[in-house]
């Protein structure tokens, strides 16, 4: 009975990680406890350890010159075999400056829509299992190197303007016109103080100069400031760790696809794909995240109304001042009322039992002081 | 870093330094190649060489279809076959530095590798010495990956016996 669930092909594809992701796992779990397989997987990197005793020296420096020379000098000598080298070297030249002429002069329009496709036909390529994270790195990053560095930018304003109202309306005709949005906007009206409007505004990147430059007319400059942060690699790191993960997912749905073994291990390999795509989930809204940053400026705006204290100079007539008093007496008699209504309600039981008490001794003394 | 498609193209697109970047980074690993297969130190510069004047000709053939990498080796695989032919053509006085190269630490690897079928020890150098994957190996020797995992598998266990210890004989190899 064979006891070996990998073959030894399999064993050594796993150790040379080439092995798909399902069968990977079955192979490590196998070698933790099976002594013959672990015997044969020391053997073969045995194998590979003796090969790497074989190493060889350093190319000659000079065949560098002589390609530098292909390239740009058709005259430059070769190392040896003079005369093959010579043609080598005036053909490879020839070919290469006059295609360098062609090129640059067709292609200079499509080059940077090119790049951009080899970056995604590049991501699509086969790649050893060990590399595949680096490439994926690699394609992203050839891709970007050909576009713009991503800069997240946010800009801090704050201004004082005499007609608030007027700022504010014009505020929002910007932010229309430059195709932004208000991310959060606050407006306070204290009763001995200037108004103030705390808004964080949105804006097209490519529109970010002139949208700030029109906003700082608004009013009185108090504070500016700017900051960018680049943000590339985080992006080209998503991005390939993006690409991996949808690659995990498209492998380990095709392993549930051809499955016909344990239900357990379905159930694993369905966890497994359940996992994978909360994490793709996460990535991709970071990265829509991170694309909007860079898409988009963040403008925190903080504008103030220039306070003025109002003084009114005109008395008020009599009919409003008789007014005033009647309602000052109405009130100040009400309160009277109620103060003594209160004052009974307080004291009037503790009033009456002293009354109580006190009565029969002051009658007495009272009558006594009569006679006498 | 740049990928080295992204170079090739740009190099298409008639950058120097792209190519100048590629040529840095397959210099040592390309002479590695040739080195490893051909006796003489010279052939291996020169074929070295040839390889990148003949990425310089043929730079507008060039399709982002395949790896760089994978292409390079091609255009070397072929400008090693026509130097074997040319080998069995010349005069046998041109291995005779063999013996002399072969004075070094790794005599007992070499001569395994000599006992090896030829089409499993090129499949086995590709993967040990170039780091080329199955599925590379199969485009470049246009052999189906199940077949280079199964001859690399045998290469590997015959070298292995190869390289087990066995002193007398080695010896006696050596003399010969």
């Amino acid at each position: 009975m064979n006891m070996h669930p990998i073959e030894q092909e399999e064993l050594m594809a796993y150790l040379d990680g080439e092995l798909p992701v399902d069968r990977a796992t079955l192979a490590a779990g196998h070698l933790e406890h099976c002594r013959g397989c672990q015997s044969l997987a020391a053997d073969l990197q045995g194998v590979s350890r003796r090969l790497m005793e074989w190493q060889v020296e350093s190319v000659n420096q000079e065949i560098g010159a002589v390609v530098a020379a292909a390239l740009k000098e058709p005259g430059a000598k070769p190392r040896r075999r003079p005369r093959r080298i010579w043609r080598w070297v005036w053909a490879a030249a020839g070919t290469g400056v006059a295609g360098m002429l062609v090129v640059s002069s067709l292609q200079l329009a499509s080059r940077r829509q090119k790049m951009q496709l080899a970056g995604d036909q590049i991501s699509t390529l086969q790649a050893p299992a060990r590399a595949r994270h680096a490439q994926s790195i690699d394609a992203i990053s050839a891709a970007r190197h050909f576009s713009e560095i991503m800069i997240a930018r946010t800009a801090e304003l704050t201004l004082t303007t005499n007609d608030f109202d007027k700022a504010r309306s014009a505020l929002e005709d910007i932010l229309k016109r430059h195709s932004g949005y208000v991310g959060q906007l606050n407006v306070n009206a204290p009763p001995s103080a200037g108004r103030t409007l705390d808004a964080t505004l949105r804006i097209p990147a490519n529109q970010r100069d002139t949208a700030i430059a029109e906003i700082k007319k608004l009013g009185r400059v108090e504070a500016e400031s700017q900051t960018g942060e680049e943000v590339t690699a985080q992006y080209v790191d998503l991005e390939a760790r993006l690409s991996n993960a949808r690659n995990t997912e498209q492998r380990l749905t095709e392993v549930l696809r051809e499955r016909t073994g344990k239900l357990a291990d379905v159930l694993a390999v369905e966890e497994a794909i359940s996992r994978v795509r909360g994490e793709i989930e996460q990535m991709e809204a970071e990265k829509k995240t991170l694309t909007t940053r860079v898409e988009f400026l963040t403008l925190v705006v903080r504008l103030t109304e220039d306070y003025h204290a109002q003084l009114h100079m005109a008395p008020d007539s009599i009919l409003g001042r008789c007014r005033n008093a009647a309602i000052a007496g109405y009130k100040s008699m009400v309160n009277g009322m109620v103060a003594v209504i209160l004052f009974l309600l307080a004291y009037g039981p503790s009033l009456l039992i002293w009354a109580a008490v006190l009565f029969f001794p002051a009658r007495f003394a009272y009558r006594k002081l009569r006679r006498t | 870093m740049i990928s080295d498609e992204a170079l090739m193209l740009e190099f298409q697109g008639g950058s120097r330094e792209a190519f100048e970047e590629l040529f840095a980074r397959y210099r040592e690993p390309l002479y590695g190649f040739f080195r490893r297969r051909l006796e003489s130190q010279e052939r291996a510069d020169d074929l070295t060489q040839e390889t990148f004047l003949a990425v310089i000709r043929a730079t507008s053939r060039y399709q982002p279809r395949a790896l760089v990498r994978t292409y390079l080796y091609g255009i070397a695989l072929k400008l090693l076959a026509a130097e074997r032919r040319r080998e069995r053509r010349s005069d046998p006085a041109l291995q005779s530095d063999a013996v002399d190269s072969a004075l070094d630490n790794s005599l007992w690897v070499r001569r395994a590798l000599e006992k090896l079928d030829p089409s499993e020890r090129e499949i086995l150098m590709l993967r040990e010495y170039e780091q080329l994957s199955y599925s590379e190996v199969a485009d470049l020797l246009r052999i189906p990956v199940n077949t280079v995992r199964s001859r690399l598998f045998r290469a590997r266990m015959a070298l292995k016996n190869y390289l087990e210890p066995q002193p007398s004989r080695d010896r006696e190899g050596a003399k010969t």
